[in-house]
């Protein structure tokens, strides 16, 4: 199925809004920019490394992650994807993928030519910039997670990746308060981590016995944000949000 | 491979039952500790809490008994 999707429904329109006042034009090149929305189920594959895809997907509505797999077949997460993200635009440059995307829970995704991709940023540079953008934010969380995942204690790190996930999906209007849906596992919260679900899961019930964070299901709540931050050693500077509010 | 297991009390803050297990020369391989019913992932279960040697690493496996346990670490010293 092929169509176009209202501005207000559109995330990639909604991201690009939030960091320059689009032109008339721009708006309407970015609505009739044309897409295959496919909805997949959770744990499928949308790319696999390897692959040279001839198009990009925009994440619509679900949680997605890119992810690599060693030869012993252990699987590390390095980035969890969430509506508004295009997780493979760097396939519009980079003609071989060197990692996999997959859903986590079930998505809806817009799959854009790249021949649109290429089309829309050769008529429209500030489009083509923003979209630059977004790879160099990509970039900026994978320094991140590294920092992480090298450096930070279990506790300060799963503190941290829970204060980044509040962050982002408040950016995209998917967080009310300091409050979201997160369907992601234990097991995930592990791969993405490098720790054992074990100590996940100790450090989740740390978190919950301090206070810091409550759930119920896939809901995700913090009762006291400026605390969470602080236990995470959290700074959202890397995130480059343009909205000053995202992180109130 | 004789090993030999000596119970403790590890302070994991969470799950304290655990045994240490020595080689046939009382060189400690491994500690482990019994996850607690609260344990959301494999209550119940023996979790490899540290390895050293040949058994360190990131891949810290729970067994659901000592001899599977004692099975794994003979296979990997072997």
């Amino acid at each position: 199925m092929t169509l176009t999707l209202h501005s207000t429904d559109n995330p990639l329109i909604r991201k690009l809004e939030s960091i320059f006042v689009l032109t008339n034009d721009e708006r309407r090149a970015l609505e009739n920019l044309p897409m295959q929305i496919a909805v997949i189920k959770d744990d499928q594959d949308i790319v696999r490394e390897g692959d040279s895809p001839s198009r990009s997907c925009l994440i619509l509505s679900g949680f997605t992650c890119t992810y690599k797999v060693t030869a012993e077949g252990k699987r590390q997460i390095v980035s969890f994807n969430i509506p508004g993200d295009i997780p493979d635009l760097q396939s519009l440059h980079l003609k071989v993928l060197d990692n996999g995307i997959s859903t986590l829970s079930p998505c809806r995704v817009g799959f854009i030519p790249h021949e649109a991709l290429r089309d829309i940023c050769a008529r429209y540079p500030r489009i083509a910039s923003g979209l630059w953008r977004e790879t160099l934010i990509d970039a900026a969380i994978f320094r991140e997670w590294m920092t992480s995942i090298g450096r930070r204690e279990a506790y300060i790190r799963i503190a941290h990746l829970l204060c980044e996930l509040l962050v982002r999906m408040k950016a995209v209007g998917l967080a009310e308060e300091h409050s979201c849906d997160l369907p992601i596992t234990q097991a995930e919260f592990s791969d993405a981590l490098g720790l054992t679900t074990v100590h996940v899961n100790r450090v989740l019930q740390a978190l919950r016995a301090d206070g810091l964070i409550q759930s119920k299901g896939t809901r995700l709540s913090v009762p006291d944000w400026n605390k969470l931050m602080e236990a995470g050693e959290f700074d959202p500077g890397y995130l480059h949000l343009v909205q000053e509010d995202a992180a109130a | 491979m004789n090993l030999t297991f000596q119970p403790v009390r590890v302070a994991t803050g969470s799950d304290e039952e655990g045994v240490l297990v020595f080689d046939e020369e009382r060189r400690l391989l491994v500690v482990l500790t019994r996850l607690s019913s609260d344990n959301e992932v494999a209550p119940g279960q023996w979790f490899l809490e540290a390895g050293f040697g040949r058994l360190e690493g990131r891949s810290q496996p729970t067994f659901s008994d000592l001899e599977a346990a004692q099975d794994w670490i003979s296979q990997r010293i072997g």
